[in-house]
């Protein structure tokens, strides 16, 4: 298992090393002008080419990556172009937006999937209307659910506000929900989870259903599982039959979707944080690229691949320990 | 417990659930100003001012050298002069100097600085407050150093009066300090107080060391900006004692705010699309105030198909100007009829003379190979740069060029002048200005490689000459004789003058008066509410 681990890990910081020569790649065939970004859009060349060399943006390629690779694993990103801010700094501002986002999207979709899956599987009555909204708006994408979400909730209904956090908590955690409830500010709590609200089910709305169809698949296996027919004829009640017996028992491979999904939740952030202007690290990403601002760019791009890789590592590992076979 | 107890009890999670999220969508929010549906005016001093997109980069007045950040960068600082609030035409205004005389060959300049003004950390302002805020403009290097590169030194007679001299005649000196771009005056106490390593870099990312109606009193990158009224400053106060400046990713949700009366106020963000909504929207007024911007259209000599005179004036020809620009842009725009930007030379001697014929380019057309292509570029994110291309590869489509309209990042279009031959063969700029309202500032940046916005590098050596002898004595004549002689080798054609175009709740008051074409932004000290 130890080995395992190790290579897990070992597997994760080379692929970290790839992601981030793949940035720097990208910055060497991009036609754009980082230069340009940092001193502005009427700047003469004079100016762009001194910024050029104050940035280091002069140096060979090879070199600047091997520079920025130190940097990196001495925790310096360098310097944004566009905030003028070490990326770090702005990394440190903008991730518990995304993190809140992203964890409080995670547990609406298991909800959701878990309420998909079992009135699939139990055949509630009326629930069809449920399941047929959520697969209609599963076949969105999760900007048009984002901007639908906007107009309906915000322009028409005005129940729920179109863009950001809120009111601004931002201590100690950084997560405004958290934040709030810290301060015993219930006012703060619910403006914050208005705010949540319309991104985080433009982001879970999709995992919900990847999660909720293998959960429901499983759980219709288990159902019929002999073992379960035996617990019920041995009068155990039908609470404990479905805990114990059926859904632990449908939990294995929807763990591993689960845990995929959010990984993809983290990636798939970009957008809808764009959409409601979350002022998440996606933003961050999203504002960065049209001004070539590569700094950012490669530390956002670091961030997320490192979540994704961890995320599925530790999966991986999860179920190693459920099933030591996969070890193998 | 039975199946039917499960269900029962799943139904009331699901049901709880529901209810929850609901409250919390229904209840009230707690953070914002008190303006509302229904477009009343604020109760609590609060105006909200929406941007789309971030400004960009740091509201450090000697770094910012971008688009809608100007609206800190004029409220929480203030230059010696400003141009002319409420006019069309370029007039030089005083602000925190009260008068200037301008020596005979444009080196001296010297000013009457106004008595009674405070920074916002308290110290007064003098006279001696000018140098250290050149010194510091020119030590961090931003793009709009150039302004103050000039100047050979700034004595100070008393208190009051400045005498600025420049190491060579600048007639555009002037121009450079009214810029919204220009240096702003900075509180020496607090520059050096809050120096640092990097000359106060840091410290005003979130603070503001100015003498303006506002205080930058936060700044979230990406999220909000907010100012609030600087009580003791010099001139008129509004009753808005706060300034929120939300940031909005895109034009939608920043429409439907406005539309709800949680934003106050936007200033040229909308796109043109917007027009017919907000001209039949009746709790909302609407703008068209005036600026230094225009839409460009610019060709590329770099590239096979407009490497001749004749084929770039040939297409100039076939662009129906009046056409486009009233299709595409509508009320916000008027047809450009001179080469420099509206008012910039008197009497509009710069006439911008291409008439419309197609049928040279018809001709040019019939030239070419049977599947010629070419491109027409524009600027991502830019709708109206966007629809002038579609349009155009239509025209060109029509005659049989192979014609495709594509978007570009605008570092990949601030990346041609270096390499043009990776530009297309064409760029409708929809909207672009200089940094100020002298002629040379819109020469030298579009039309000198050595400006900055020369797209194409389409250079002429002459012109340049030209344009630098006229920058130190201000001839006119010279400003007009080089324009023309730009013009003449097709590479450039002035499609449009473009407005701001502000959307404002209808209870908001002294929106024109606020505004100068410099700026493109609003002084919030001079808006007010209806009575």
């Amino acid at each position: 298992m130890i080995r395992f681990v190790l290579w897990r890990t070992g597997a994760a910081a080379v692929l970290l090393v790839v992601l981030s020569a793949l940035v720097f790649v990208l910055q060497q065939i991009s036609p754009g002008d980082p230069a340009r970004a940092y001193v502005g859009g009427n700047a003469s060349p004079a100016a762009v080419a001194a910024a050029h060399h104050r940035l280091g943006l002069d140096r060979p390629w090879p070199q600047r990556y091997v520079r920025y690779l130190w940097h990196a694993l001495h925790g310096d990103l360098g310097i944004s172009l566009r905030t003028h801010r070490p990326v770090t700094t702005d990394l440190g501002q903008f991730l518990p937006a995304t993190a809140e986002l992203v964890l409080f999207s995670f547990v609406l979709a298991l909800l959701l999937a878990l309420l998909f899956a079992l009135s699939g599987a139990l055949r509630w009555p009326g629930t069809g209307l449920y399941r047929g909204v959520l697969l209609l708006a599963g076949t969105a994408p999760a900007f048009l659910l984002g901007l639908g979400g906007i107009v309906l909730f915000y322009g028409h209904l005005h129940w729920l506000p179109e863009a950001g956090r809120g009111v601004d908590t931002s201590s100690p955690t950084g997560f405004v929900l958290l934040d709030s409830l810290l301060h015993g500010d219930t006012g703060a709590f619910t403006d914050g989870l208005r705010h949540l609200l319309l991104p985080g089910l433009a982001l879970a709305v999709a995992p919900a259903i990847s999660i909720g169809r293998i959960l429901r698949a499983g759980l219709e296996r288990t159902f019929g599982a002999d073992y379960v027919r035996t617990a019920r004829s041995k009068g155990i009640r039908e609470v404990q039959v479905l805990w114990r017996h059926v859904v632990r028992n449908s939990l294995d491979a929807t763990l591993s979707m689960a845990g995929l999904q959010l990984g993809f939740m983290f990636a798939g952030v970009v957008i809808v944080e764009n959409v409601f202007t979350w002022p998440g690290i996606g933003y961050y990403l999203a504002q960065s690229i049209p001004q070539s601002d590569f700094p950012a760019i490669a530390g956002v791009t670091l961030l997320l691949g490192g979540v994704y890789i961890v995320v599925n590592a530790v999966v991986d590992v999860l179920q190693a320990v459920a099933d030591p076979r996969l070890t193998v | 417990m039975s199946i039917l107890r499960i269900r029962r009890t799943w139904h009331i999670v699901a049901l709880a659930t529901a209810m929850a999220l609901g409250a919390a969508a229904c209840s009230g929010s707690t953070g914002g100003s008190t303006a509302g549906a229904g477009g009343k005016p604020p109760t609590d001093g609060v105006l909200t001012v929406g941007l789309l997109g971030d400004i960009g980069q740091p509201p450090d007045p000697d770094i910012y050298y971008a688009n809608n950040g100007t609206a800190i960068m004029i409220n929480a600082y203030e230059g010696l002069v400003q141009y002319q609030n409420d006019t069309d035409q370029v007039k030089i205004a005083p602000r925190l100097a009260t008068s200037w005389t301008v020596g005979a060959n444009h080196t001296v300049y010297t000013f009457h600085l106004r008595h009674g003004v405070t920074f916002h950390d308290g110290t007064p302002f003098t006279s001696a407050a000018i140098e250290p805020s050149f010194q510091r403009r020119l030590a961090v290097k931003g793009g709009a150093a150039y302004m103050v590169a000039g100047v050979k030194s700034v004595r100070t007679p008393d208190p009051y009066t400045a005498v600025i001299t420049l190491d060579k005649p600048n007639a555009a000196f002037l121009s450079y300090l009214a810029s919204p771009f220009g240096p702003k005056m900075e509180s020496p106490t607090a520059l050096t107080q809050h120096a640092g390593t990097d000359h106060a870099q840091t410290y005003l990312r979130t603070h503001d060391v100015g003498t303006g109606p506002y205080e930058l009193t936060s700044a979230v990158s990406g999220t909000k900006y907010v100012l609030t009224q600087y009580k003791g400053y010099w001139g008129p106060k509004s009753p808005f004692t706060t300034v929120n400046l939300p940031v909005y990713s895109s034009a939608a949700p920043l429409q439907l705010a406005l539309d709800s009366g949680d934003v106050s106020a936007v200033v040229a963000a909308l796109p043109s699309s917007s027009l017919g909504h907000f001209a039949s929207d009746p709790n909302v007024r609407n703008y068209f105030l005036p600026t230094l911007q225009s839409s460009l259209l610019t060709l590329n000599p770099s590239r096979s198909f407009f490497a001749t005179k004749q084929a770039r004036l040939a297409f100039l020809k076939s662009v129906d100007q009046q056409k486009l620009v009233s299709q595409v842009l509508g009320k916000r725009s008027s047809v450009a009829t001179t080469l420099y930007a509206k008012g910039m030379i008197p009497g509009g001697a710069d006439k911008q003379s291409i008439g419309y014929d197609p049928s040279a380019m018809a001709a040019y057309a019939k030239t070419l190979p049977s599947g010629t292509a070419m491109t027409i570029g524009y600027a991502n994110g830019n709708p109206n740069a966007q629809n002038m291309a579609e349009i155009l590869v239509a025209q060109m489509q029509a005659i049989g060029i192979k014609a495709t309209a594509q978007g570009y990042d605008t570092a990949t279009v601030f990346s041609w002048p270096q390499a043009p031959k990776k530009g297309p063969d064409a760029f409708v700029d929809g909207n672009n200005g200089p940094d100020g309202g002298d002629p040379y500032m819109w020469g030298h940046v579009f039309w000198d490689a050595s400006g900055g916005i020369d797209y194409f590098a389409c250079d002429l050596p002459s012109v340049d000459t030209a344009l630098n002898q006229a920058v130190k004595s201000g001839d006119t004549n010279l400003y007009v004789q080089a324009a023309e002689e730009y013009a003449a080798n097709g590479c450039y054609m002035n499609l449009s003058y473009n407005k701001d175009w502000v959307v404002a709740q209808k209870w908001l008051t002294g929106v024109p008066q606020s505004q100068n074409l410099g700026a493109n932004e609003l002084n919030f000290s001079l808006l007010g509410i209806a009575k």
